[in-house]
């Protein structure tokens, strides 16, 4: 009899989906995540498009429900050290990392991150604000529990500070806490671990880094959050004030031979999304999209960009930007129209603009290579998790009993990642089935 | 609450179509005036007339009801029943002297957020025009 | 009426609501209503925080109704009614009040009536809360069999791992063979696979599993039934038989562009699929060919994107000048719609090989010419200005699959819904994208959007999973929203059977009254079409009762 425990490594969308059907299925899973919270990408997420969902909205219930499920074993803040054995029966080390908040009696209230005096730059929100030493990760987190940051906290930096000690009225700070070892039997590993944005420094000609209105496309999402950094206020860097004109570029450090060769897939339509999010904030405003290939290929898509240019404006103009210079905090972006109407000029053009964002290539996540030599599973040319025959077994992965779901695998958006998490699952349940001859009805 | 101009006007709309078109209508932030109140129910067919004239009688200003377009109905044939009643009822308000245009049906998709924002608005655009409404009466004893 | 003991938790949905509505006003004034003993706001009810206070309050307040003010019901009513259940209380006496969709998302720029439209909604919510009784919902055994509609890889992958897990499956084909649209494949890209090598295991595997009945030259004739038992009817077929689950995986077709581009009354003038026919002949030497994409896609009465058509084209285009070095080959498209990581270095090796894109204007489309047979075609280039004049012994026209004619009738037969360009409509774009709606029954494949095989399998895998949920079970609840008649009042007249869409009333001997209504519960799907037809007032709806109802009237009215 094989073993019916699953191991799921990822806790967004794909890792978050397939836990829940595999639990649904009759299997013990165990889902691991490296963050203190499950809810991966789409918690960064403000909408979702095309449907312009509120993207914690539907995200939040579906952590609830995987948390809460009786067969699902959350562990978060932890890590897969190694993996051995094969289908069947994998033996799996995971690192639970400290915390130095007792799980059991933390009550999520909140009263140590009001104590504690040390800020750090909050990778939630990509940096744009600052979070403190002991935090929860954004507000609907799932486990709803506290996390120290080791590595910026004032006690175990100078010994000094545990305000978060003395304001916890139910105890649960425990300084002396150490890493745990966790050893499981599983029938099976899914993949989950979801992406990156790449670092747009590396184009130097954009200027991201250099000229302040210059944002990533994941920053304008927490910006346009109504839980992020600015509360939903679309503000300039710079100055803080509202942009009258916004340019997207697609394609930054994608389909380009020098830095990513592969396309991201869902930047046209995140663009596109967040071009009639801006609109919607700020009806007077004008944006521009720069694309190569408008990508628009998805169920509602079309519709989508349609509504874009005709309810709300968006111009969208066929060009690779070359450069963006900057004046007194405008950036300026240099361009070329490549598409000709008879007879007229063919000339670099440029255009004014308050802020741009470079919609930026998404990439394996950082972890990737690490876990995968762990799990022992290949990686193709780019680094995505590789999958032998993508057109018969397309969550298979190069071992056996391993599958890979979500963007781990090749850039995909939200439906195509669910699609693929749940389609694990009955991978996962075909293989872990023990072969029956048939039931009475 | 209510005055010449704010009139209170009470919607019904059903689960699986015009409820949805209503919350598409806000996830797209569609701003309408802020008189029509929705109430969920399965079906339109739930809609008795009594409640549309219960509703009247005690001086709400306008009734609508909502449902799915005639041929989608999610049981089939509710909408049929609903379009049915409806054309009664309205001949049954102008009997008993009320403007039967305080009582009104509309077909709404799940998909049709937008719709869903014009009917609002015209709905209320013409119950005002109508001013309040002159029939009141006191709820019964009990 | 038993004392009413109700609390009122308000959300703000971080700004969503609170940023519009002045939730603590509302608190308040909620505190004051009738029957209320306790009421707080929160920033996210639905969050862990949130559940946990609720939990809390109920105890520590001795709530026995819940009303909770925030988004949609359609988004969290199930979340908040396992929390009632968590705390000890019915899941049924629990009310949800919408003052986000409803409220505070569009009166965004009048927050005063916002807030006091809010009040009047929560005002409606507590009045009903008064009238809310504990329900039982009615469990329901799952029949542990599956039937799949379409022999296609869809069909065939979905069935094949059902059938792996145990489970049984009836998969109907209306063709004469297994196989569906990929039988009319030549390769596959990117590494010209024969279709063969994806479909003759599939065949294979369904063909011999024990678990898996196959019907050919069939179709299902009618389903009637809700999820966990489906009573089915297929052609040629005596018995009726029951099933559990359903899957929809019919497909789609090549759209064939009747009176574009001279098709299909110019010589060589083809589609994609009827070029792949004669590619499994052999690579002709052609000299000369040119594909034009976006043919009957992307256009004003058909908007959508065929999604991996600028794939097919790529591959044939390949296939030809592979066999073909000298050959010129032209792709006239759009926009090149090759996404991700496999399709992008494809696109480039097309490109390398020297197959040409130019992209078009579809305000200014190629034309076709040549005198009965095609000679060239002439396109205005878009990326250099000016028209160009290509040499085409061939011309073939990529156009995107679209809809099985049939699907309106399976749609109705189903229960479930079309989207508006024809295919079938999940339950939810986003996050459900192959469930319906109605439960227990599941898409997969181009019946829901065109879909490629990897995608067609990633999604039948998919449906597959969720089917085997429920079957897995054993059993469903059904939510306690369904009719029923109090005898007392009854007087057998027979309205509601009548209106009944789904024959769940039958009149039957009463032994003080004659003939009286009663409902089949399992049958009843809860519309309330029988309770408005019923002129008593003896036919009620758990959760819509005229009671209940006329109190949401009377508490808005009492304003006015």
């Amino acid at each position: 009899m094989k073993n019916s425990a699953v191991l799921v490594i990822g806790g967004g969308i794909a890792g978050i989906q397939a836990s829940i059907d595999l639990a649904n299925l009759g299997f013990q899973v165990h889902l691991v995540e490296r963050t203190p919270s499950i809810g991966g990408r789409m918690a960064q997420l403000d909408k979702t498009f095309p449907t312009n969902d509120c993207s914690i909205c539907i995200l939040a219930p579906k952590m609830i429900e995987c948390a809460n499920h009786e067969r699902v074993n959350l562990l978060t803040y932890s890590e897969v050290i190694e993996v051995e054995g094969q289908a069947g029966d994998f033996r799996v080390k995971l690192l639970k990392k400290p915390r130095y908040v007792d799980m059991n009696k933390c009550t999520g209230c909140g009263e140590c991150v009001e104590r504690c005096p040390r800020r750090v730059p909050n990778e939630f929100n990509l940096f744009l604000d600052r979070r403190k030493a002991i935090y929860l990760p954004f507000p609907q987190a799932v486990p709803r529990k506290m996390t120290i940051d080791a590595q910026n906290c004032l006690y175990f930096l100078k010994g000094r500070c545990r305000l978060c000690e003395e304001a916890c009225q139910a105890g649960a700070i425990e300084f002396e806490q150490k890493e745990e070892t966790v050893e499981l039997s599983v029938g099976a590993i899914i993949l989950a671990t979801g992406f990156d944005p790449y670092d747009v420094s590396a184009l130097r000609e954009y200027g991201y880094g250099e000229i302040e209105n210059v944002i990533t496309g994941l920053e304008f999402e927490r910006l346009i959050s109504a839980s992020g950094p600015t509360s939903g206020e679309l503000e300039r860097p710079s100055d803080e004030k509202p942009p009258q004109v916004i340019a997207f570029i697609q394609c930054v450090g994608s389909r380009d031979v020098n830095y990513n060769p592969y396309c991201s897939t869902v930047c046209c339509m995140h663009a596109t999304k967040e071009a009639i999010l801006a609109g919607e904030h700020y009806p007077d405003l004008k944006s521009f999209v720069f694309y190569t290939d408008l990508r628009a290929v998805g169920k509602g898509f079309q519709e989508y960009v349609t509504r874009a240019k005709e309810e709300y404006g968006v111009t969208y103009i066929r060009a690779r930007p070359g450069r963006i210079t900057a004046k007194n905090g405008h950036p300026t972006v240099w361009y070329e129209e490549t598409l000709f109407k008879e007879g007229e000029e063919r000339k670099v053009r440029k255009m004014e603009v308050d802020l741009v964002i470079l919609c930026q290539a998404l990439v394996p996540h950082r972890s990737h290579r690490e876990v995968a030599g762990k799990v022992g599973v290949e990686l193709d040319e780019v680094g995505f998790i590789r999958i032998p025959d993508r057109l018969s077994r397309p969550m298979d992965t190069s071992v056996e009993g391993i599958f890979a779901c979500g963007f781990c695998q090749s850039p995909q958006d939200i439906p195509d990642s669910v699609i693929q998490a749940s389609g694990a699952a009955a991978r996962v349940a075909e293989l872990l089935t023990p072969e029956r001859a048939g039931r009475d009805g | 609450m209510a005055s010449d101009d704010q009139p209170t006007i009470l919607v019904f709309a059903c689960n699986w179509c015009s409820y949805a078109g209503a919350d598409l209508a806000g996830v797209s932030r569609l701003e309408m005036p802020p008189h029509c109140q929705v109430v969920r129910v399965m079906c339109s067919a739930r809609v008795r007339p009594e409640f549309v004239i219960a509703a009247l009688s005690r001086g709400l200003d306008g009734v609508v009801v909502l449902g799915c377009h005639p041929g989608d109905c999610h049981y089939s044939e509710g909408n049929y029943y609903t379009r049915r009643r409806a054309l009664l009822l309205k001949g049954l308000l102008e009997y008993v002297g009320i403007e039967s245009e305080r009582f009104q049906l509309r077909w709404i998709s799940a998909s049709e957020g937008a719709k869903f924002a014009r009917t609002i608005t015209e709905i209320t655009d013409a119950i005002k025009a109508l001013g309040p409404n002159g029939w009141r009466q006191p709820p019964p004893e009990g | 009426m038993a004392r009413r003991r109700i609390g009122v938790f308000v959300c703000h949905c971080g700004n969503n609501i609170g940023g519009v509505v002045r939730v603590p006003e509302v608190v308040e004034y909620a505190r004051r209503l009738p029957n209320v003993v306790y009421a707080e706001g929160s920033l996210y009810a639905c969050s862990q925080e949130g559940l946990s206070s609720m939990k809390e309050k109920i105890a520590a307040y001795g709530l026995n109704r819940v009303v909770v003010a925030s988004c949609t019901p359609r988004t969290h009513e199930t979340l908040f009614r396992n929390t009632c259940e968590e705390a000890g209380l019915n899941r049924y006496l629990f009310e949800f009040v919408n003052i986000r969709e409803h409220c505070s998302w569009i009166h965004m720029h009048a927050p005063d009536e916002a807030t006091e439209k809010a009040k009047s909604l929560i005002k409606m919510g507590v009045a009903k809360s008064c009238y809310l009784e504990p329900q039982e919902e009615l469990e329901s055994e799952v029949c542990p069999e599956a039937l799949v509609i379409g022999g296609g890889v869809a069909g065939m992958t979905a069935a094949l791992n059902l059938a792996r897990q145990g489970l049984k499956v009836r998969l109907v084909e209306r063709g004469k063979q297994l196989g569906g649209l990929l039988s009319e494949v030549n390769k596959l890209f990117p590494a010209n696979r024969e279709a063969k090598e994806i479909l003759d295991p599939l065949v294979e595997g369904v063909k011999n599993h024990p678990l898996v009945t196959i019907y050919l030259g069939s179709e299902v004739e009618s389903v009637e039934g809700f999820i966990g038992n489906f009573k089915v009817r297929i052609a040629k077929v005596e018995e009726e038989i029951k099933v559990g689950t359903v899957i929809v995986a019919t497909g789609a077709r090549e759209l064939k562009p009747i009176g574009q581009y001279g098709y299909p009354t110019m010589a060589n003038v083809l589609t994609q699929l009827e070029l792949e026919e004669r590619l499994k002949e052999g690579v002709d030497e052609w000299q000369s060919v040119v594909m034009i994409n976006c043919v009957g896609a992307r256009v004003a009465d058909r908007s959508y994107c065929g999604r991996f058509c600028c794939l097919v084209s790529m591959k044939n285009a390949i296939l030809i000048k592979e066999g073909n070095p000298q050959a010129k080959i032209y792709i006239l498209h759009r926009d090149v719609m090759a996404s991700g990581v496999e399709a992008e270095r494809y696109y480039r090796r097309a490109m390398e090989l020297g197959v040409r894109f130019i992209r078009y204007d579809p305000e200014n489309p190629p034309q076709v010419l040549g005198d009965g047979r095609v000679e060239e075609v002439k396109v205005y280039h878009a990326l250099i200005g000016r028209e160009v004049i290509l040499p085409a012994q061939m011309v073939v026209l990529t156009t995107p699959l679209v809809p099985q004619a049939d699907n309106e009738r399976l749609s109705k037969m189903l229960k479930v819904p079309l989207g508006s360009e024809g295919f079938f409509l999940e339950a939810h774009l986003k996050l459900r994208p192959i469930e319906f709606a109605t439960d227990g029954v599941y898409l997969c494949g181009s019946a829901r959007h065109p879909s490629d095989i990897t995608e067609s399998v990633s999604q039948a895998y998919a449906a597959s999973a969720k089917a085997a949920i429920p079957m897995r079970e054993g059993v469903v609840r059904a939510e306690a929203i369904t009719a029923f008649s109090q005898e007392s009042l009854c007087n057998g007249c027979g309205n509601c059977l009548w209106v009944c869409p789904f024959g769940a009333i039958e009149l039957r001997d009463s032994e003080r009254r004659g003939q009286v209504a009663g409902v089949n519960a399992a049958l009843c799907k809860g519309c309330g079409c029988c309770v408005a037809a019923c002129p008593n007032g003896a036919m009620q709806q758990r959760g819509f009762s005229d009671q209940q109802l006329m109190t949401m009237i009377e508490a808005l009215a009492e304003g006015v």
